[in-house]
């Protein structure tokens, strides 16, 4: 977005010396205050940031692949996707909106931070919880971590996408 | 959505299984280097390990 802003000061740097060189009297060019250009661009790249961010949480890695870190879209959406699976598949506790306790209103916001996948683990798990067993309580934890790992890839992808994080 | 395998694990392979995933998406995420990576992600591997076995035996006495 940078090099737009580049490529337009150059084309207006050329356009003038292109008319003093003709002798013509240069057209009156109605420019922004460059700070206030600068600001639209810091503005454009927060949305663009956030919007990001939003996708790599709904898709786990997608916002790094949009991002082209091929390397850690693949990792995060393989790790989010292992971990979801196994988790389901150790029958593992997904909590449900509207927990009775603060635990399960946490549990439940660590569950949706994998997005997407957090429907598809629903879809999985047909025969419910079973966290009788120590499989079930790991599997919960797998789930769990699986939200989280996913919102700190989320807000690492915001971070490269302000150019702050590489 | 059916055809779930369900997994029967011990405490211990499901401890190692997590340590394992986990460490590799740390190693891969906060390093850029590949040997760093590897680094990273086996001195994660050996922290989860040896703490969660530490932290066991350290809790064994209440245990009965």
């Amino acid at each position: 977005m940078f090099d737009d802003l580049i490529e337009s000061r150059t084309a207006g740097g050329a356009a003038s010396n292109a008319s003093a060189e003709t002798g013509d009297t240069p057209a009156p060019v109605h420019e922004a205050h460059p700070q206030q250009v600068r600001c639209n661009h810091a503005v454009a790249y927060d949305f663009r940031a956030v919007a990001i961010a939003i996708v790599g949480w709904i898709l786990p890695g997608f916002g790094h692949a949009l991002l082209r870190m091929w390397g850690r879209a693949v990792t995060i959406f393989l790790t989010v996707g292992f971990l979801v699976y196994l988790g389901t598949g150790m029958r593992g506790n997904l909590f449900a909106p509207g927990g009775d306790d603060a635990f399960a209103r946490l549990g439940y916001a660590a569950d949706l931070g994998t997005g997407s996948f957090y429907y598809l683990a629903r879809g999985l798990e047909p025969s419910g919880a079973d966290v009788s067993h120590a499989d079930g309580d790991y599997g919960t934890r797998f789930l769990a971590t699986a939200g989280v790992l996913n919102l700190l890839a989320a807000l690492h992808a915001y971070e490269a996408a302000r150019r702050r994080k590489a | 959505m059916t055809g779930m395998v369900p997994l029967h694990l011990s405490h211990f392979q499901s401890l190692l299984l997590f340590a394992v995933i986990i460490s590799l998406a740390f190693g891969t995420l906060g390093r850029r280097d590949p040997l760093e990576r590897l680094k990273y992600a086996a001195w994660s591997l050996a922290m989860f390990v040896l703490v969660a076995v530490a932290l066991g035996w350290l809790m064994y006495p209440f245990s009965r």
